[in-house]
């Protein structure tokens, strides 16, 4: 009977065939690289309903964001009509105080948050990721000094940190990445670091430290790749925070600054009208709100595959 | 206590011994001992390990018994070079072991416990395998694979398999190969067997007796079950509380252990 | 009178994504108050499943596929949660492979300890409880939280929950396989010295059939989610009427004599995913035939022993299946190694 486990795919092709005659070889390499796509589209067919509600959540979102890029909607800077005008066929999410159409800047809002707060989560996976195995790997000295370091930011309240980083680098958009990365940090590289350090304790690694493997070999062929499950599902999550710093940055002013739109600006300029035009603040705050919820959806789908928990129960 | 006592070994080694000519240990452990430290404000020292002397000759197997908690794991540790002695000295084929662990790289090798973690669960099992001949420089190790496959008892075709679509005598055999595949002097067995099925655990150890004779290799091999230390190896060492208790041959570990522990071990099995 | 405990054909699956697989494939076994019946298997031979079943304390993703256990006359798989709870507090008791994880970290010993007597009907006297366990020093270790314990004392206290209310079946899976060998004897003489004082009959799972041998009454090898033997420990020990009994007596390093090479089982246990169509070792077994693949085995009598094997009148006519080694009776038997099976 073979072992194969459930959701892996990837079993069936590889068994038959020649052997080549050089290994490792590119073709090899290449089938490798075909096998981790079947890994992945075998993990997204198994993921359950809620996650793929986030899924599509998401993608909606993404779409969204490529479309503001074309101008889809419309120009976000165009005076397009009256003020404050409630949602119509002329303008589906209405206009602003200036009377600038909401849906065009809904979808650059969206983009300009999205873009944002990825290639901070991207800086700091790779920051996180750098750190955390090489402390987790190394343990003694470097663990205790990449660790205090680690836990003095996360003894500060992300949004004061943020508004700390603003306060230094002047608001914009640098100043909410760089809050992002600081806040996002911490949390990621300490499950990175727990992750690598119970990866550093398994015996195929200290086999390969007796066969004389080079450190940072071991740390690229096999730490890296067993925390990388780890790692994604931490990306997620530092992306929903890193949306939510953004936002509460550009609202109290720190971050993205207007004109340009982003969620958090948008939902700053939607309160002041929140009596007079709620659909201001209203349809800015649901995208939010959407956003952050289908991310960690998708994370909590993404940890159940990666690291599955037996449910033991009395029926 | 007869752990000082290296005047009986040498005698019973098989005479497929691989070291001709060569009649220093390949391994020595002279008055090991290693200390522990725990304890933040009271420092309270644990002794791993307490003036603990073993030989392991060429071509031989020496046995190592003991609980957990014995002291056997970090014994295993030390004779790796990867834990060093608080005092007392190691000497691998007669010279002291280097500061730079490389150096040892390909002439001694480990194969450890547990099976669902000897392999890289992400690694293909060629990759594996060839993982100490890459460290030493090979480029084009493919053949050298394969054919090492076959020594342990698998189809060449495995080497493209992952970690999860064998056994765990299979991930056992495959972790033998690994270790093999530099023919390195020196072996260490760490609870090779004790995680597999019983009807298992007798195949790897025929192949570990197997592979001996035909590689020469000496090796440490390391267990709490007697039956099975008392089956691959030619000497036994007993090891209680982080010393040696006894060491001697392995018949007599048939018979009349001296050491009151010892016999308890026997009557258990 | 009702046995205690009855397995009939009893098979249970295990549901995982995309696969099922099969872990008891219609076990067979009565235990009869006050007996003590030991079962051996290996790794996936479905003797966890089954000591879970008789608590119904399986996993979510378990099913009942068919077949009944009824203990003291009242099938398990019928009752509600209610009903089962009774039948646990008044009936079972269990011990496992890992003391220390048994226990509630997050609770004083004494406290958990008087938690487990409260509404059983027993004496809510913790010390006196603690003592009948032998544990030295019963007030410190009431106080103590299970990980200040060795293995050993937290084993003893997992007993002394399980024997407090002198259930009628105590389960023990690997009860003393986590534990250093000297403590290992001690405790498991415990706790048969405490079953045998309250009549508390025991089912004793294990990897080893030596030991399990040497304390049980009676001892049934699983393999393939069936009971292959069954019958008195000194029978199944020295004269083992199934193929697979007799491998696993012969597979164990320790009965080899000195200089002796083992005759280990080629292959690997199996994992079946739905009832095996004929019996289930026959891959791995020196003695198969056509009808073993094709035909599954029915129970047939060989002198003390319940046997599923199509050849076991023939093979006990032979001495095929002459264990070395293990049990005294047999040390002047030849050892005749298995033929055929070589891989």
């Amino acid at each position: 009977m073979s072992g194969a486990r459930p959701g892996d795919v990837s079993g069936d092709g590889t068994s038959g065939g020649g052997a080549p005659a050089t290994y490792p070889s590119t073709s090899e390499e290449r089938r490798g690289v075909r096998m981790r796509i079947a890994h992945l589209t075998g993990w997204l067919r198994r993921l359950d309903w809620l996650s793929r509600c986030g899924l599509f959540c998401l993608l909606v979102l993404v779409l969204a964001a490529l479309g503001s890029m074309v101008n889809l909607g419309g120009d976000p800077a165009e005076i397009a009509g009256g003020r404050l005008q409630p949602p119509g066929p002329d303008h589906w999410l209405g206009t602003d105080n200036l009377g600038r159409s909401l849906l065009p800047r809904l979808l650059e809002g969206i983009g300009v948050t999205l873009l944002l707060s990825s290639i901070a989560v991207l800086v700091t996976a790779v920051l996180s990721t750098a750190l955390g195995i090489v402390a987790g790997y190394l343990g003694g000295m470097v663990n205790n000094l990449v660790m205090r370091v680690v836990e003095l930011l996360y003894a500060f309240p992300s949004i004061v940190l943020a508004i700390l980083v603003a306060a230094v680098v002047g608001p914009g958009r640098p100043a909410a990445m760089a809050a992002i990365v600081l806040v996002t940090i911490p949390l990621m590289t300490r499950l990175v670091r727990t992750a690598s350090t119970s990866v550093a304790q398994r015996d195929y690694v200290t086999s390969a430290v007796v066969s004389g493997v080079r450190l940072p070999r071991i740390l690229i062929r096999h730490v890296l790749p067993n925390v990388a499950g780890t790692i994604a599902v931490q990306g997620t999550y530092a992306l929903s925070v890193g949306i939510l710093v953004e936002g509460g940055l550009s609202f109290l002013g720190f971050g993205v600054q207007p004109p340009q739109a982003s969620l958090g600006v948008l939902i700053q300029e939607g309160g002041v009208y929140m009596v007079a035009a709620p659909w201001l603040i209203i349809t800015p705050g649901v995208v939010l709100i959407l956003a952050i919820l289908s991310i960690n959806v998708v994370g909590d789908g993404l940890r159940d595959r990666l690291e599955p928990r037996e449910t033991r129960s009395l029926r | 206590m007869t752990n000082h006592d290296g005047t009986r070994d040498g005698a019973h080694l098989r005479a497929h011994s691989g070291a001709a000519g060569n009649s220093s240990p390949v391994l020595e452990l002279d008055e090991v001992t290693v200390t522990f430290s725990s304890g933040l404000f009271r420092r309270e020292h644990v002794h791993a390990m307490r003036g603990v002397s073993l030989r392991v000759e060429p071509g031989e197997t020496l046995g190592l018994v003991g609980e957990s908690g014995s002291g056997k794991t970090t014994a295993s540790m030390v004779a790796l070079g990867l834990r060093r002695p608080s005092s007392g000295a190691v000497r691998f084929e007669g010279a002291p072991l280097p500061r730079r662990r490389r150096e040892l790289a390909g002439r001694m090798q480990v194969v450890l416990q547990h099976p669902q973690w000897s392999l890289d669960p992400r690694m293909w099992i060629g990759h594996s395998v060839a993982e100490p001949l890459v460290a030493l420089g090979h480029s084009q190790p493919g053949d050298a694979v394969r054919a090492m496959l076959e020594e342990v008892g698998l189809e060449p075709s495995f080497a493209d398999r992952y970690p999860h679509e064998l056994s765990g005598g299979q991930r056992q055999r495959v972790a033998v190969a690994r270790a093999l595949i530099t023919r390195p002097r020196f072996i260490v067995f760490d609870e090779a067997v004790s995680a597999l099925d019983v009807s298992v655990q007798a195949q790897i150890l025929n192949l570990i007796t197997d592979l001996q004779a035909e590689f020469g290799f000496s090796a440490l091999f390391i267990s709490h079950d007697l039956g099975a230390v008392r089956y691959v190896a030619h000497r036994i060492a007993v090891m209680r509380h982080g010393e040696v208790v006894e060491t001697a041959d392995t018949e007599t570990f048939y018979t009349t252990p001296v050491h009151e522990y010892s016999r308890q071990l026997l009557e258990a099995l | 009178m009702t046995p205690l405990m009855e397995a009939d054909d009893l098979a249970v699956d295990y549901q995982a994504p995309g696969r099922r697989v099969r872990a008891l494939d219609g076990v067979d076994l009565t235990v009869a108050r006050g007996e003590t019946v030991g079962i051996v298997g290996e790794s996936g031979s479905g003797k966890s499943t089954l000591g879970s079943a008789i608590g119904r304390l399986l996993s979510q993703n378990a099913q009942l596929s068919h077949g009944a256990l009824t203990i003291d006359g009242e099938s398990l798989f019928d009752l509600s949660a209610v009903q089962m709870r009774r039948v646990r507090r008044e009936k079972l008791g269990f011990v496992f492979q890992d003391p220390i994880g048994s226990l509630d970290p997050t609770k004083r010993v004494g406290a958990q300890l008087r938690l487990a007597l409260r509404g059983r009907g027993a004496s809510l006297d913790v010390t006196g409880q603690l003592e009948r366990v032998r544990l030295a020093d019963p007030r410190r270790i009431a106080r103590a939280y299970p990980h200040q314990l060795s293995g050993g004392m937290a084993q003893r206290v997992a007993i002394a929950m399980a024997m407090a209310t002198e259930p009628e079946l105590l389960v023990a899976d690997e009860p003393t396989a986590a534990l250093d060998s000297q403590v290992r004897d001690d405790v498991s003489t415990m706790i048969f010295a405490l079953a045998a004082e309250a009549g508390t009959s025991i089912l004793w799972l294990s990897h080893d059939l030596a030991a399990v041998g040497r304390r049980c009454g009676r001892v049934a090898v699983m393999y393939g989610g069936r009971v292959v033997e069954d019958g008195p420990a000194s029978e199944v020990l020295a004269r083992p009427a199934h193929p697979y009994t007799h491998a696993l007596a012969n597979s164990a390093p320790a009965s080899a004599a000195p200089g002796e090479r083992l005759q280990p089982v080629p292959g690997r246990p199996p994992v079946l995913t739905g009832p095996s169509p004929g019996c289930a070792f026959a891959d791995r077994c020196g003695f198969a035939i056509e009808r073993c693949r094709s035909e599954r085995p029915r129970p047939v009598r060989i002198k003390a022993q319940s046997v599923l094997c199509h050849r076991a009148e023939e093979l006990a006519g032979s001495a095929a299946l002459a264990v070395h080694g293990v049990g005294s009776a047999v040390a002047t038997t030849p050892p005749v190694p298995l033929g055929g099976d070589r891989s």
